[in-house]
């Protein structure tokens, strides 16, 4: 057996970088590893706005869940939620409605033991372990899981998460087999980071992310509306994040947003 | 400027800097509500800013900027502390969550490992295909035994830092090694071929090869995975031998063999019921219709027992030539017994003879864990047999018990070979008294091994077959003791009475034994009374009458009182008759028949003894019938003891 030990590899390796903890370090969280903060260094000299990008990719996420809750929503699917940091969906959802339920989603082993931490005393919340790539087992697992009535709307969240699937996993498809396991009247949000803004520094973002677990696919508008395929898109349809639905006057610049923002309806 | 003013600039500018879950009028209350405290504590403002998130690298500067015109620079000195401080314990305690995180993660992922690679583990010990995994030096790190096997090691451990191409024909080293190198450089996936192995006693062996290779995480190829099926001739011969030496060749059933085998391996696992089935009346077809239809037949019902056995998932044997054994687990016995009658109750039509089949059959339910399957077999084959014993269609449930009195005696017989040859089995000296003078008139020697009374040793001993060897024992070493006695104490001492067991009454030797035991011992012929089973007369066996004629007093042993025995007292010269019964009480009708049977024995010049007479009381009564002698009133002695009260009997009077 001590043989064999020694080819089976680690799965969870603090020395190697991730994308969830390089996100928390990057709206100042603490949850990160010098790994994980040398990689943010190289993604800020590449992109020097990458603390407003990701913090106002926050700001969207609590917006649209707020929007969806105005909407009637109170079940949410959090996919590739990533480590718990500031501002999560169940702590706003359950601000705004205590009832509401929320099942996060991820598959990289420190973001769901974390996420376990958290939701510990929580019984309206939980995660899964799952790739959200694999829709069939997620939606299984979320049935399972019993906080899921698919019978009534949910809240399909994907913040800042489809620029990790690379094409040949055809993001369309996924996205249409969450679509067909949810009612009419549910709800669709989506953020991902695009090269229709500030391209030479979304090249310079790909580029130091090549090497990393997690590299980057950026989208123009129209592959993000291909996303929406069955959906109708809400006001203001697909916009720099700071520009969706802000709260009293935006002072961000949108040109240096970085990610586009949109919330579509399941008709 | 208000502080209501301040709060919605500071609102401002501290969103900017940090994301804080919350909506802008939520936030600027928050901040009102600190601007208030301030004067008096900063602290707490420092600690409620971070606790809102307002963290980023650049919010403390953006809340120095807002407030400096209207608040004392040591307010705002005292501020700034607090607030690196409230950073600092925040940063912790992130950290330690993390690590809390990260700890559990790790626990999972080792478990998910442990447990894939117990899975891996067993696939790999029981895969019936060789499997070697090598370095890519091609040096072996883990094989299995089947691989072991194949080569003719002992064991997968022998290969470890081995060189796999070591069992390689020489031949096929270059093109094996391109093949290696192909799948190691990704041009191919696996590489599938037939060739030579060597073996470790040099003999060549054909095998399938599949190579693959295994990556590690970054994908980099690490090992080769190698796995090997024998084909060879010799090994599909052997399987095939296999195959005949555990199946019955006519039903293609297990045999008995294997059935055994089987239930070895069932023992520790879920109850388990044995059955034991024995078609009725089959010597009948066989003998009546051919071997063929019989043969026929024990397919038909190989098969509807096998139809049954496949429903209740049991383990199905043909055991002997008209006999099937079936093992189920968790079992309902009534209900199985009604299935296999209703399975083979259906006319059977063989060669157009329309035969009706009935089995009986031999249950073990249930049996302790401890028991062995060779015993099961045994315990089930005894209750076979007694069902059989009560008709055709019977079955009949193995009892622990009965099987446990049987079982005693016969493996009470099964020891006493050694029992004699260790010196268990010894010879003792009762004496017969004479009723009327109350006088020793003789010693009877007798076998005597643990609690068993010398008849029980003597049928013991016929059913094994030792009641010769141990009769000729018994005369040649009793004849001797008496002799010595004879020559120590002369008239004083006792004659010597020999009862024989059936077996050696009858033995065509029995008349030389008994004149060579007196010839090499000395005792002289009249004082030996050899008594005989009296069955062996009746059988018209000619030993006693030889005796007498060669000068030795005989008697009948076992003696009724029956007619054809009176009618024998007719013929044959004996002394005495012995029997055992109990003795009859002067007011019993039975006394006076006795009194006349006996003075029947007497009229015919034989005298009459009696076997087993324990108390005075019983003597009396035995005397009063008119018996001669009786055998067990005092206990038997060994030799030694009878020696000892022979010389107190003949020191002089004054010495006791």
């Amino acid at each position: 057996m001590a043989e064999l030990v020694s080819w089976v590899p680690e799965s969870v390796d603090t020395g190697k970088p991730s994308a969830a903890r390089l996100y928390d370090y990057l709206l100042g969280g603490g949850h990160n590893f010098a790994a994980d903060r040398a990689l943010a260094e190289k993604f800020l000299q590449a992109q020097p706005n990458a603390r407003t990008i990701a913090r106002l990719n926050r700001a969207f996420l609590r917006r649209a869940v707020l929007f969806m809750i105005e909407r009637g929503i109170r079940q949410f699917l959090d996919l590739g939620s990533g480590i718990p940091t500031v501002g999560n969906v169940h702590e706003i959802a359950q601000k705004a409605d205590p009832e509401a339920h929320v099942v996060y989603v991820d598959f990289e082993e420190v973001a769901v033991a974390h996420s376990q931490l958290i939701l510990e005393h929580d019984p309206r919340a939980t995660i899964i372990q799952e790739d959200m790539t694999r829709p069939a087992a997620v939606l299984q697992a979320a049935r399972d899981s019993g906080l899921v009535d698919f019978s009534q709307p949910v809240g399909v969240l994907t913040a800042g998460v489809f620029h990790f699937v690379p094409p040949q996993a055809d993001p369309n498809a996924i996205v249409a087999t969450y679509r067909d396991a949810v009612p009419a009247g549910s709800y669709l949000a989506v953020s991902q980071f695009t090269q229709d803004l500030q391209p030479e520094e979304m090249a310079g973002v790909v580029e130091v992310m090549k090497k990393s677990q997690n590299p980057m696919y950026p989208r123009t508008k129209s592959e993000i509306e291909g996303l929406f395929s069955g959906f109708e898109l809400v006001e203001p349809g697909i916009v720099p994040t700071p520009l969706w639905r802000p709260e009293g006057t935006n002072t961000d610049d949108p040109d240096k947003a970085g990610i586009y923002a949109a919330v579509g309806r399941k008709v | 400027m208000e502080l209501p003013d301040l709060a919605a600039r500071w609102m401002h500018a501290l969103t900017s800097t940090a994301y804080i879950p919350l909506s802008h009028a939520e936030i600027e209350q928050a901040l009102l509500d600190t601007l208030r405290e301030l004067p008096e504590s900063p602290e707490s403002v420092a600690n409620r800013l971070v606790s809102l998130h307002a963290t980023g690298p650049d919010s403390l500067r953006a809340t120095i900027e807002v407030l400096s015109p209207t608040f004392e620079l040591p307010v705002l000195a005292r501020l700034s502390s607090a607030y690196a401080q409230a950073m600092r314990l925040d940063a912790f305690d992130q950290q330690e969550q993390i690590k809390v995180a990260i700890v559990r993660a790790k626990q999972r992922v080792e478990r998910t490992l442990q447990v894939s690679q117990a899975r891996f583990q067993e696939v790999f010990d029981s895969a019936a295909q060789g499997i070697a995994i090598t370095d890519l030096t091609g040096r072996c790190v883990e094989a299995n035994d089947t691989l072991a096997e194949i080569v003719g090691l002992e064991s997968g451990a022998d290969f470890i830092d081995r060189e796999l191409r070591d069992f390689y024909h020489p031949d096929d080293l270059a093109a094996l090694g391109a093949s290696y190198r192909k799948v190691r450089e990704g041009h191919v996936d696996r590489v599938r071929d037939q060739r030579k192995l060597i073996r470790a006693d040099g003999e060549p062996v054909w095998v399938h090869l599949v190579v693959s290779v295994l990556r590690d995480a970054d994908g980099r190829p690490t090992h080769h995975v190698t796995m090997v099926e024998d084909i060879s001739e010799l090994h599909l011969l052997q399987r095939s031998l296999d195959h005949q030496l555990l199946h019955d060749s006519l039903t293609g059933l297990s045999n008995r063999q294997h059935f055994i085998s089987r239930v070895e391996r069932q023992l520790d696992g879920d109850p388990i019921t044995l059955y034991h089935l024995g078609l009725d009346a089959f010597s009948v077809v066989n003998n009546g219709l051919g071997h063929e239809t019989g043969d026929k037949l024990l397919k038909i019902v190989a098969n509807r027992l096998g139809e049954l056995a496949a429903q209740k998932k049991a383990v199905l044997a043909r055991i002997g030539g008209d006999e099937f054994a079936l093992l189920t687990f968790s079992d309902n016995v009534t209900s199985t017994i009604e299935e296999i009658q209703a399975a083979l109750g259906e006319p059977t039509f063989v060669d157009d003879h329309g035969i009706a089949l009935s089995v009986s059959i031999g249950v073990v339910d249930r049996p302790p864990a401890f028991a062995t399957a060779a015993e099961l077999m045994r315990c089930a084959n005894a209750a076979l047999r007694q069902a059989k014993a009560r008709g055709k269609r019977q079955w009949a449930l193995h009892d622990p018990h009965d099987d446990a009195r049987r079982r005693g005696r016969y493996a009470l017989a099964a020891s006493m070979p050694g029992a004699w040859e260790h010196g268990e089995i010894k010879i003792v000296y009762a004496p017969v008294h004479d009723l009327e003078t109350q006088e020793v008139l003789g010693a009877v020697a007798r076998l005597h091994w643990d609690d068993l009374s010398h008849n029980d040793t003597m049928a013991l001993a016929d059913s094994t077959g030792l009641s010769l060897p141990i009769g000729r024992w018994l005369l040649r070493e009793a004849c001797a003791q008496a002799a010595r006695w004879v020559e120590e104490f002369g008239d004083g001492a006792p004659t010597l009475h020999i009862a024989l067991g059936a077996l050696q009454s009858r033995d065509e030797d029995l008349v030389a034994d008994v004149k060579r035991a007196l010839d090499e011992t000395g005792l002289p012929p009249e004082r030996l009374r050899i008594a005989l089973d009296i069955s062996s007369v009746l059988a018209g066996d000619d030993n006693a009458l030889v005796l007498h004629d060669s000068g030795i007093v005989t008697a009948l042993d076992g003696f009724h009182g029956g007619h054809d025995e009176l009618a024998v007292l007719t013929e044959v010269p004996v002394r005495s008759v012995i029997t055992r019964a109990p003795a009859p009480r002067p007011d019993s009708p039975l006394h006076q028949a006795m009194r006349a049977l006996i003075r029947t024995v007497h009229d015919f010049g034989v005298r009459f003894g009696v076997d087993e007479v324990h108390t005075l009381d019983d003597a009396e009564h035995w005397r009063q019938a008119g018996a001669d002698g009786v055998i067990g009133l005092l206990p038997a002695l060994s030799a030694d003891e009878v020696t000892e009260l022979l010389r107190a009997a003949s020191r002089p009077p004054e010495a006791s």
